[in-house]
């Protein structure tokens, strides 16, 4: 589970309270679904659980729960072996616009798929579009340049093999 | 846009560039140097027994020694008039960036008509200096007083003027006449060619320029003579127009002449070599006239000059068998013409240099195909074949067309000889020999260069 | 209101092969639009009938109330070194002269003095980030720096239009982004519009809106495609 694996990775820099990472975790994943409090303490449990991160004494100044996190050395070879395991391409081609794409040429009518195409191909420049215009203004992190880089690549991705079915599809320049 | 920046615009290049100022600059200064001698021959006035050669000395040689000089000049402004083209390429792709940046059709021309100017001016300017240097040098009096050249006599001041403005001029005219089929568009060169082959009409132009040159000289019997003399500078004028017309048709008639070999060879030719020739012959019929321009206008200065040899050896010898005076010192006029001789073989290794720049030129130019054609498994030998049948093929043909052209002229000169004249073939053959020798030369020349271009490298660039 | 540009019923044609056959485009003042579609859709020539490089066989090209189709070539050249920056993918700096000298190109042809033209070109160098390289040739950049000296060149005369064709198609991934990324910054300052002409979807995203072109007509669909509606 790569949550755990991340926090695991916050963790490695040095010790921090729960809070601290759910907010490092959105800093440097900013297009990544948001960490909720619930999720972080849970995920910090299982790993507390196994071995990988201790919990250093609160430090009493005031604060409610100031309960800050150590990554142990089981941990640091668990975020190793995790880190130097190559992930194995996708088996198989799973994605929502994939299935409809293909359902859509298959089992629907002309003006159906051909309006639910366009409507997507739109969907996807739109999202580009806000995506470059995040990246190209004054205050874009590096974080954020990463993060919008990888949602770019992928929505292109998704245009071009769109694109290049249709054209498969259709054949050459039927009029 | 500001004098200044055409200026700057117009000197702007590579090294090729360079080359092509310093060769204009070169071949005009040589020019004005020919063209103001020429003009110093023609202001001495009368008997002038203060010059050692009585070919300065008599007032109706001073005209003969003034047309050589003239003569002489023409191959080296041919060369200046070939050498625009050298480069081309490379200027061209920065024309087409200056248009793109808003350069006007018109500016586009005037930057790479000006550079032609400039390099002339240059050129000219130097003529003059090295002209004035040589006058102090050279005014050395023997132990009579007598002067080897007319180091004492200076044409008018506006006639040097009008010979250093000229020839700048003339070169850039001739480069705007060399672009007018070359559109510069923002988006590259275009070059308007012709949907049909070059004709044989510069046959006109040489017919033309022989009735022009024979007919002051020879005025038909039966003709009704004009009453009004025609002045002297006119009719030399009318002498100098029909030498040029005669030159310019037989430079482009060559281009008539590589278009039909090109025909003929891809009819007939049988290997790849000769294949490939053919094709390029005629897809581009010009080349020839463009490579080879200045030496075939050194050929027919050559031809004319032997033509001339010959009928003054029959003169001589006409009156030696009649016994009359002149025989006294026949040398000295064959010294003469071995003078003028001297000067078109000089002239001749200049265009053959000028040719061995050009065709370099066009190999670099088409390096492109050459590198494919490498590429898929064509032998650089077949190549090197095919570039010399492409160059040798038009050249002999050119060649032939040339010394017929200078004879010819020579023999108008005197039409009533007192004893037939004799063609001196073996004189011309030797010329022609020469002349294809030099080509042979420069084409190997070429080859070396065909090597580099072969490399594969060349279809990265 | 009027659009800075506009382009109706344009055709062109290059011998018998139809390149265009009638589009409709409008930009507006500081408008960044791409043109995209397939190879061989037409995108390339429709921008060069709009930038006056080429022109239309028929229909027409209006700027600013001028109709580039009567107006010479001459006067063409001279409206590109104003009013309009044109940007290609490659080949457009002149080899011989210099980072300073190309960027100044168009302000020396207009008449400006060569002292006065340097300045303002080496402040476009400047704002592009390669003012160090103002005295060497092109030969001695990489493409990206050159890129960049080829907008200061489109940019120097503050032009009202920029024409961009494939600006980064050379260029890689990264080089292209930022570039691109200059090239849209500068132009939204300067409120200049552009016409953007690209195959990539991730380039035409840089753009407010996107015309797509197939086959020489516009496809409203955007999808390039041959597909009835």
């Amino acid at each position: 589970m790569s949550t755990a694996h991340v926090l695991l990775g916050l963790l490695a820099a040095g010790p921090r309270h729960g809070y601290d990472l759910k907010r490092a975790h959105d800093e440097q994943l900013p297009r990544a679904k948001p960490l909720a409090f619930g999720q972080v303490y849970a995920t910090l449990g299982r790993l507390e659980r196994d071995g990988f991160v201790v919990a250093s004494s609160p430090e009493r100044d005031g604060g409610p729960d100031r309960t800050s996190y150590v990554i142990t050395e089981a941990g640091r070879a668990h975020l190793a072996a995790w880190l130097s395991s190559v992930e194995p391409p996708a088996a198989h081609v799973t994605g929502e616009i994939f299935s409809k794409v293909v359902v859509a040429l298959l089992a629907a009518d002309d003006t159906t798929a051909h309006d639910y195409l366009i409507a997507q191909r739109a969907a996807h420049m739109r999202r580009m579009r806000e995506l470059t215009a995040a990246k190209t203004g004054p205050n874009a992190t590096t974080a954020e340049l990463i993060a919008v880089d990888y949602a770019i690549g992928h929505l292109d991705a998704d245009l071009q093999w769109l694109q290049t079915t249709l054209r498969r599809v259709a054949g050459p320049d039927k009029e | 846009m500001s004098p200044g920046t055409l200026a700057r615009l117009a000197v702007a290049g590579n090294r090729t560039d360079v080359l092509r100022l310093v060769l204009t600059a070169g071949s005009t200064g040589v020019a004005t140097v020919a063209l103001l001698a020429a003009a110093t021959v023609i202001s001495v006035q009368g008997y002038a027994d203060r010059y050692t050669s009585a070919l300065l000395a008599e007032p109706g040689l001073r005209p003969g020694v003034s047309i050589a000089l003239v003569l002489v000049s023409l191959p080296v402004l041919a060369l200046a008039g070939q050498c625009i083209r050298l480069g081309a390429p490379a200027r061209d792709r920065r024309l087409a960036a200056m248009r793109l940046a808003g350069a006007t059709p018109g500016e586009s021309v005037l930057i790479a008509t000006a550079e032609t100017a400039v390099a002339g001016f240059v050129g000219s300017s130097t003529g003059l200096v090295a002209y004035a240097l040589g006058r102090q040098l050279i005014a050395a009096r023997d132990h009579f007083g007598r002067l080897r050249l007319p180091t004492d006599v200076l044409p008018p001041i506006p006639v040097i003027v009008l010979v250093v403005l000229a020839i700048p001029l003339l070169a850039a005219v001739i480069g705007a006449v060399l672009m007018r089929r070359v559109i510069v568009t923002p988006l590259g060169v275009v070059r308007r060619t012709r949907s049909r082959g070059p004709r044989p009409w510069p046959g006109l132009l040489i017919a033309v320029g022989l009735v022009l040159f024979g007919l002051p000289l020879n005025w038909p019997d039966g003709w009704h003579r004009p009453d009004w003399h025609l002045p002297a500078r006119l009719s030399y004028g009318v002498l100098g127009l029909g030498v040029v017309l005669v030159m310019a048709g037989v430079v482009l008639g060559t281009g008539w002449i590589s278009h039909t070999v090109g025909r003929l060879l891809r009819r007939y030719g049988r290997m790849p070599s000769t294949l490939l020739a053919g094709q390029r012959l005629i897809t581009d019929p010009w080349h020839g006239s463009r490579t080879l321009a200045a030496l075939l206008v050194a050929v027919v200065a050559g031809g004319a000059t032997l033509g001339f040899r010959e009928a003054l050896a029959t003169d001589i010898r006409a009156q030696r068998s009649g016994g009359s005076g002149l025989g006294a010192e026949p040398e000295f006029y064959f010294n003469a013409y071995r003078l003028v001789l001297i000067v078109v073989g000089l002239s001749a290794v200049v265009a053959a240099a000028g040719m061995l720049v050009a065709l370099a030129e066009s190999i670099v130019a088409g390096r492109r195909s050459y590198a494919a054609l490498t590429a898929s498994g064509v032998p650089r030998r077949t190549l090197a074949a095919s570039v010399l049948w492409q160059t040798l093929t038009p050249l002999v043909p050119a060649l032939l067309l040339a010394v017929g052209s200078g004879v010819a002229l020579a023999r108008l000169f005197d039409t009533h000889p007192p004893a037939p004249v004799p063609v001196p073939f073996q004189s011309l053959g030797l010329l022609g020999a020469g002349a294809l020798l030099a080509v042979v030369l420069a084409a190997g020349a070429g080859l070396l260069v065909l090597r580099s271009s072969t490399d594969l490298e060349e279809l990265r660039v | 209101m009027e659009p800075l540009l506009n382009g109706t019923g344009i055709t062109r044609s290059f011998g018998p092969t139809p390149a265009l056959r009638g589009v409709d485009i409008d930009v507006a003042e500081g408008e960044i639009v791409a043109v995209t579609g397939p190879s061989g859709c037409g995108k390339s020539t429709l921008l060069h009938c709009l930038a006056g490089i080429l022109r239309a066989d028929s229909g027409t090209v209006t700027y600013r109330d001028q109709n580039l189709g009567l107006l010479s070539e001459a006067a063409r050249s001279r409206l590109r070194r104003t009013e309009f920056g044109v940007l290609f993918q490659f080949g457009q700096l002149v080899p011989e002269l210099t980072a300073v000298e190309n960027a100044a190109l168009p302000l020396l042809l207009a008449g400006s003095g060569r002292r006065e033209a340097r300045t303002v070109a080496l402040g476009w160098l400047d704002r592009l980030g390669v003012a160090d390289l103002a005295d060497q040739r092109p030969g001695a950049m990489s493409g990206g720096q050159q890129q960049r000296c080829a907008t200061a060149r489109a940019l120097v005369t503050g032009p009202r239009v920029l024409f961009a064709d494939e600006p980064t198609g050379s260029l890689d991934a990264l080089t292209g982004e930022q570039v691109l990324g200059e090239i849209v910054q500068v132009a939204r300052a300067q409120n200049t519009a552009v016409v953007l002409v690209t195959h990539e979807a991730k380039v035409a995203a840089y753009a407010d809106r996107e015309v797509t072109l197939r086959d020489g007509v516009v496809d409203a669909t955007g999808l390039g495609l041959g597909m009835r509606a």
